[in-house]
Formats: C-alpha cells, sequence, structure tokens
C-alpha cells in the first residue's frame, strides 16, 4: 500500500543517490581481500580454489583434482577455467578478480606472459621458500633453467608449468629437401650456417607457391635471431636495447632484411594466415619454430608424400651456446591463501612427473620442464630427442625491467614489420633506428 | 498575510491532495516499473562514465588505488603519444571512406529490393545473411580467403593475369580497404537496408504516380520522389553508421591487431591497448573521453547540418 506519493523529482534523487553511492564503491581502493576457500567449520575441510586457463576442456584438470583428492581426502578444490580468447587475456581477468578479491588460491602468473614481476610487485603471489624448505623438496627434479624463471630478488614464487627453448628451430618438410637432393642435416646438429638457411630459402622459394622460409616478426623469433649473430635483442638486466650498440645485431637483422625486403623471397608481414596450415600443405620449407611446432607438425602430417618433419638447429655461438630463448611458465600460490601448505601440495601435484607428463599428452602444452619426464615423451615419441640439446644450452629469456612486457612484444612485432616490409620498403638504417627507439623507448617507461 | 511562495507552495499540496488513489497507483507502478532500466542506466553507464571521466585524470593500473595527476593524461595524448594522432586519423579515414560507400550501398540494394518482381523475399534473405554471420567468424573467413600468398581470391587473380595481386592484410595500403570491404560485405545488406526498405515502403504511392503522370521517368522518380524523401533514413543510417564506424574494433582486433606496421592501429584498438593490455587504465579513460567528445561533437554537427537537407514529408 502506498502512504504517500513519490515526486518524479524524489525518484530520481534517489535513484541518483543510490548510483552515486555504487560509484563511489567502485572507486574505491580494491581491499585486495583474496576469494580464497577456507576450512568449514568443524569438518577439517579445507577448500581451495584453482583458476587457470591451462587445460580447460581437455580433462586434465579433473583428472589433477581427482587424485589428489585421493591422496588428500580433506582437500576440495574447485576448478574455475578462465576461457578468454587468448591467454593474455586472461591474465587482465586475473587482475580484475583480484581488485575484487575473487582471485583463487592456485594461479599462474608466467614469466614468459611478463606478468610475473608484476604480479610479485603488486603482492598478489607470495614467495614459496618456507614451503619448500618445510616440505624438503627437491628442487633439482626440474631443469635448472626453468627453475631460475621462478626466482626473484631472491625469493622463490613458483614452480615449473610449461617451459620450452622458444623459437630455436627451423621447422623443416624433408620433402622439399629430398625432391631437390639436398641433404638435410642431422636434426640435433648446430652446423648449418646462416648463409646456407639463406640460399635454401631463396632456393626453394616458388613465387605463388611456395616459401623456402617463414619468420613471423615477433619478439620471440627477433630475439633468436639477434642470438643466432651472437647478440640479443635488450641485455640481461632489461634496460637497454642492443640493435644499435652491437655489430652483431645489425647483422642479424641485416640477414632478415635482405631476404625479406631486397631479395623478397619471405612472406610480407601478415601475408600468410597461418604458417602451419600452409607448411602442412606443402607450401613452406622451413618455418621458424619451435619444437612444440615441430612435434605438431609432425602430428599433423596427413600425407607423406607432402610433407615430413624435420627440424634445423641454428649454428652454435661463440659462447657455445644454442641460440635459443628458454621460456616457460609457473604455477603460483595466491598471497594471503588460507591454506598455503595444501596449496603447495597442489602446486607439487600438477608439477610432479605424471602431472607433468599428462600436463604434455593431455593438456597439449609443450612442457618439457623436467628430465624424466623428457625421458618419458621420448619413449613415447623418438622425436622429443632432438628437443634435448636445445633445453640443456639453451639461453634464458630477458624481460623488460619494468614489467611492461605487452608493449615490448608490441613495439617490437610492429617496427620489425615496418623494417621487414617489402611493399614500402624502408632504408635498413632508418628501419632499425625507429625499432631501437621505440623498443628502448618501452624499456624507459616506469615500472608497470 | 500570505506571501507569493506560500500561497504557491499551497497550490502544489493542494494538488497532490486531489491526487486519486488510482493516481497515486498508477504513479508508483510508473516507477516501478521504470526502476530496472533506472537501475541500469545509473549503475552501468551513468555511473561507470562518471568514474571513467574520474579516472581520466588518474594514474591507475587496477591493482593499486587511482593516483591523481591532473590532466597529464590529456597532455600526454596530445602532446607525447606517437600512436594516438595517426591512429585518429585512421579511424577517421575508416569512417569516411566506410560510411557513405555503406550508406549508398545499403540505400542501392534497398531500392533494388524494392521493386516488385519475383522471388524479391530470397533475394532480401539472400543479402541479409552475411549480417547474420558472427564478426569475428566473418573476419576470420575473409583473412583465409584474403590471404595474400595461398587465399582463393589471390589464386583467381593470379589465374586471370594479375601477377601480383595485393596484399589484402599485409600491405599497410590495403589494409584499411580491405577492411572497409569486410565492412560492407556484412553490412551493406544488413541493418542499413532494413531500415531504408522501411523507408521505401512509407512514400505514398500517391507521388510516384503523380511524377509518371507529369512524365518523370524511372530515375527521375528516384531522383526526385525516392531520395529526397529517404533523407530521414539517410541521415539516420549516417549518423549510426558514422558513430559505429569510428568505434570499430574487433575486425581490426581479429584481423590484424593493429598493423601490419600500425596500419590498422585504430583509435578503439588504442584504447583497448592501454586499458586491458598495457594497464594504463587512467590513460585510457582519458582516451575514451576524448573520443566520445569527438562523436558526439560530429553527431552534434550532423545534426545541425540536417537542417539544410533532410526533408520531412508532411511537415
Amino acid at each position: 500500500m502506498m502512504a504517500k506519493s513519490l515526486s518524479r523529482r524524489g525518484f530520481l534523487q534517489l535513484s541518483g543517490a543510490l548510483a552515486a553511492s555504487g560509484v563511489l564503491a567502485a572507486c574505491a581502493a580494491p581491499v585486495g581481500a583474496p576469494a580464497t576457500g577456507g576450512a568449514s567449520a568443524g569438518t577439517g575441510q579445507v577448500n581451495l580454489i584453482w583458476d587457470t586457463f591451462r587445460g580447460p576442456g581437455t580433462g586434465w584438470n579433473e583428472e589433477r583434482i581427482e587424485t589428489f583428492k585421493e591422496r588428500y581426502p580433506n582437500v576440495n578444490i574447485e576448478f574455475r577455467p578462465l576461457t578468454g580468447s587468448s591467454q593474455q587475456d586472461n591474465y587482465g581477468k586475473m587482475y580484475a578478480m583480484h581488485a575484487a578479491g575473487d582471485l583463487g588460491d592456485i594461479i599462474a602468473f608466467d614469466p614468459s606472459h611478463f606478468h610475473f614481476w608484476r604480479a610479485i610487485d603488486k603482492k598478489i603471489i607470495m614467495p614459496i621458500d618456507d614451503l619448500v624448505e618445510a616440505d624438503g623438496t627437491d628442487l633439482s627434479q626440474w631443469y635448472d633453467q626453468f627453475m631460475v624463471l621462478q626466482y626473484h630478488q631472491g625469493k622463490l614464487y613458483g614452480l615449473p608449468s610449461w617451459g620450452w627453448a622458444g623459437f630455436d628451430t627451423l621447422v623443416t618438410n624433408a620433402v622439399h629437401f629430398d625432391e631437390a637432393g639436398i641433404a638435410l642435416p642431422e636434426p640435433t646438429a648446430h652446423d648449418t650456417s646462416m648463409d646456407t638457411v639463406g640460399e635454401w630459402a631463396r632456393s626453394f622459394y616458388r613465387e605463388g607457391e611456395r616459401f623456402g622460409l617463414t619468420i613471423g616478426y615477433s619478439e620471440a623469433s627477433i630475439v633468436v635471431l639477434c642470438r643466432i649473430f651472437n647478440s640479443d635483442l635488450i641485455n640481461e638486466d632489461g634496460t637497454r636495447c642492443l640493435l644499435l650498440d652491437d655489430p652483431n645485431a645489425q647483422t642479424a637483422l641485416r640477414w632478415v632484411y635482405d631476404l625479406a625486403v631486397v631479395d623478397r623471397v619471405l612472406p610480407a608481414p601478415g601475408s600468410v594466415e597461418n604458417f602451419p596450415a600452409a607448411q602442412l600443405d606443402g607450401r613452406i620449407t622451413m618455418n621458424m619454430g619451435g619444437s612444440l611446432n615441430v612435434r605438431n607438425y609432425h602430428r599433423d602430417i596427413k600425407d607423406e608424400t607432402v610433407g615430413r618433419a624435420w627440424q634445423i638447429l641454428f649454428p652454435t655461438r661463440e659462447d657455445g651456446r644454442f641460440p635459443s630463448q628458454i621460456r616457460g611458465g609457473t604455477w603460483n600460490i595466491l598471497n594471503g591463501c588460507k591454506h598455503p601448505t595444501e596449496a603447495y601440495q597442489f602446486l607439487l601435484h600438477i608439477t610432479s612427473t605424471d602431472g607433468c607428463y599428462s600436463f604434455n599428452l593431455v593438456a597439449g602444452q609443450g612442457a618439457f620442464v623436467r628430465p624424466d619426464v623428457m625421458q618419458k615423451l621420448i619413449e613415447g615419441n623418438p622425436i622429443h630427442e632432438w628437443f634435448l640439446p636445445n633445453l640443456e644450452n639453451g639461453i634464458p629469456a630477458h624481460a623488460p625491467a619494468n614489467s611492461r612486457g605487452r608493449e615490448y612484444t608490441d613495439a617490437v612485432a610492429q617496427w620489425s614489420t615496418l623494417l621487414f616490409d617489402p611493399t614500402q620498403p624502408v632504408d635498413f638504417e632508418k628501419g632499425l633506428e625507429d625499432l631501437h627507439k621505440n623498443i628502448q623507448a618501452v624499456l624507459d617507461m616506469e615500472p608497470a | 498575510m500570505t506571501t507569493l511562495a506560500q500561497e504557491q507552495q499551497g497550490q502544489v499540496v493542494a494538488a497532490r491532495r486531489r491526487w486519486s488513489p488510482a493516481r497515486r497507483r498508477e504513479n508508483f507502478y510508473g516507477y516501478l516499473f521504470l526502476t530496472p532500466w533506472l537501475l541500469g542506466f545509473f549503475g552501468l553507464f551513468v555511473g561507470p562514465g562518471l568514474a571513467s571521466l574520474y579516472l581520466s585524470f588518474t594514474k591507475y593500473d587496477v591493482l593499486t588505488a587511482p593516483q591523481w595527476i591532473g590532466v597529464d593524461n590529456y597532455v600526454r595524448m596530445f602532446t607525447r603519444d606517437d600512436l594516438f594522432w595517426p591512429s585518429l586519423w585512421r579511424t577517421f579515414y575508416f569512417a569516411g571512406v566506410g560510411v557513405p560507400l555503406g550508406v549508398i550501398g545499403s540505400m542501392i540494394l534497398a531500392i533494388l529490393l524494392n521493386m516488385k518482381i519475383r522471388g524479391v523475399a530470397f533475394y532480401r534473405t539472400l543479402y541479409f545473411m552475411p549480417s547474420l554471420v558472427p564478426l569475428v567468424a566473418s573476419v576470420v573467413l575473409w583473412k583465409w580467403l584474403l590471404d595474400t600468398d595461398f587465399g582463393v581470391v589471390n589464386q583467381l587473380l593470379r589465374e586471370m593475369g594479375v601477377s601480383n595481386p595485393p596484399g589484402w592484410f599485409s600491405d599497410r595500403r590495403w589494409a584499411i580497404p580491405s577492411l572497409i570491404s569486410l565492412r560492407l560485405w556484412a553490412g551493406i545488406g544488413g541493418t542499413q537496408m532494413i531500415i531504408f526498405l522501411a523507408g521505401l515502403q512509407g512514400i505514398p504511392d500517391s507521388l510516384y504516380d503523380a511524377a509518371s503522370i507529369d512524365g518523370a521517368n524511372a530515375l527521375q522518380r528516384i531522383r526526385h520522389v525516392t531520395i529526397p524523401l529517404l533523407t530521414p533514413t539517410i541521415f539516420f543510417n549516417t549518423v549510426l553508421g558514422i558513430i559505429g564506424a569510428l568505434q570499430t574494433f574487433a575486425a581490426a582486433f581479429v584481423a590484424t591487431e593493429g598493423g601490419p606496421g600500425f596500419a590498422t592501429w585504430f583509435l578503439a584498438l588504442h584504447i583497448w591497448k592501454h586499458a586491458f593490455d598495457y594497464w594504463n587504465m587512467g590513460y585510457a579513460a582519458a582516451l575514451a573521453w576524448f573520443f566520445a567528445i569527438v562523436i558526439v561533437a560530429l553527431t552534434i554537427i550532423q545534426m545541425n547540418l540536417s537542417k539544410r537537407w533532410v526533408f520531412y514529408y508532411g511537415e
């Protein structure tokens, strides 16, 4: 029953006040209270939440939870799949969830997606040194190069999830070599010179039909190209771009420029929609990629008269290292998690031999982070043996010190595209300077 | 002795008292039914809008509290952001070419599909179908078709003797025209065409009959009857078309992610990058507010210009 009528003005004032209070609440600094599960009173049950975009839809996550539950019946893990359209979209969601106090206990801010250090700086993930010590975990069960990625300022923040040696190889269609009567180098050898690779790129090229070599102009490939020529894209500290300072880096990019712009035997940036699909169709002889691409190419070949998987590794550097960029992911525990011990046990469970093995085979990830898993993978598919040399003698990735990872990768991708674009060529020196200047501008930004 | 104000207040109170219970109830239910919309309007539009205005004067990365920096984001936009002006220019280029082509194309198609010919319903359905395809799916489809080296379109062009077909999404000169083509494919036969068809069917036959009696041929009838009476529809479609084109994002994001070499780095993409990729939420809010002001200003200009060329039949 209405006691008295409500005027239009009064109603709007009321609505406005409600909306304003909502706005003020939204603008308030996030409290950051985690959504971490708690113990149900009196039952001894521990509830944890696992937020991840790795594995949903494959059954891997469910299998891990089920097998964990067999060992720890009192721990309930709720799996919340993150299903953004790309991996990077999910980090945004995770930041928003954290700001809203709704981020789960077990999460991942991968170093090679440049979110790891930011998540540490913002106190989203917790150091796990004490947990490791209390458990007596043997950290040598993972390759050291992937463990190194888990540290920041002397503290350990996670255990390895995925990992590989980056764009360290030429995924090769051996059929083209057979047809040309060219003997392929051993798939684990590092004795093919870049001059030879360049010659092959030119000789296998057929206008409108086939590319001898394809390179995606991304940070992943540009870094390794610089490393092949005994240089790097940025320094180890992640504060300085090396392109203008180091003649070797310029030689590397000149090598690409000659093929892409001068001889025009590489596809223009963005012109080939899908390199792996085109290679399966027999339209690409060598595609710069990584071990996972070799494995997938080998797996996806339908007609061996059109394609046969091989890999050609880049020449050994003067310092004896193999050109590569060790990249990897992590599993972390939320800072403020109420049950870090149980969460840590779950981390161990998903990064164990079984967890890592099924992460490869069930979840379809490239997780070459454990020597024992590599042996198991080799037993199942000998092609994995090809990936061992670069895993064991690879070079770690360098990240911008200011955690401006996405700005950095965008700057590299867009400005290297301009440098290597044959449709509107720029002078090499000018393109190189622009690329350097814009990468350095990102490295000079204040921390994210 | 009563003052004028007291007298007026007394009249208002008296007027309220005169409200019958039925009218009060009606009043109550009116507001009750308005409530969901008002909550949505204030909570999801006005509230976030005002919040973003505040954030545009701050440095804000979502994870830490906003830090007030005054107009620095706006100064940065105009003076220190190398990508801002080029992205604004690209956005206007895309809208400036795409919208007129879209409006004219939709109008011509609507005129053709308004003819009394056999199977017209089939043709209307056929032309409308592309607009039903989800944008992302159509972009992916067109990326395959327009693949520079191995796409169907360029293979056909090569077979027709074109030795060096365009690099649709790989050549910086072609990237925006390719996105415009994609938009036209999905848009010409879409909602704009339906609105034009509705407009055409609102034109009285008597005007065509009178024009025919005066000796006007088909083209003259279009020129002197159809187009003048369609001007409100043309205006409506143009305004919405420009607003939509200026906000273009998804096609460029999916097809090229701003490349090659920033060729399709539109302002909406620039805003998105800063907001959700670089976590410069305050700066993104400033960009968004500037962009919103530009769109509103353009719309007001169009509204004012419309008085010169839009003809409302019967007024």
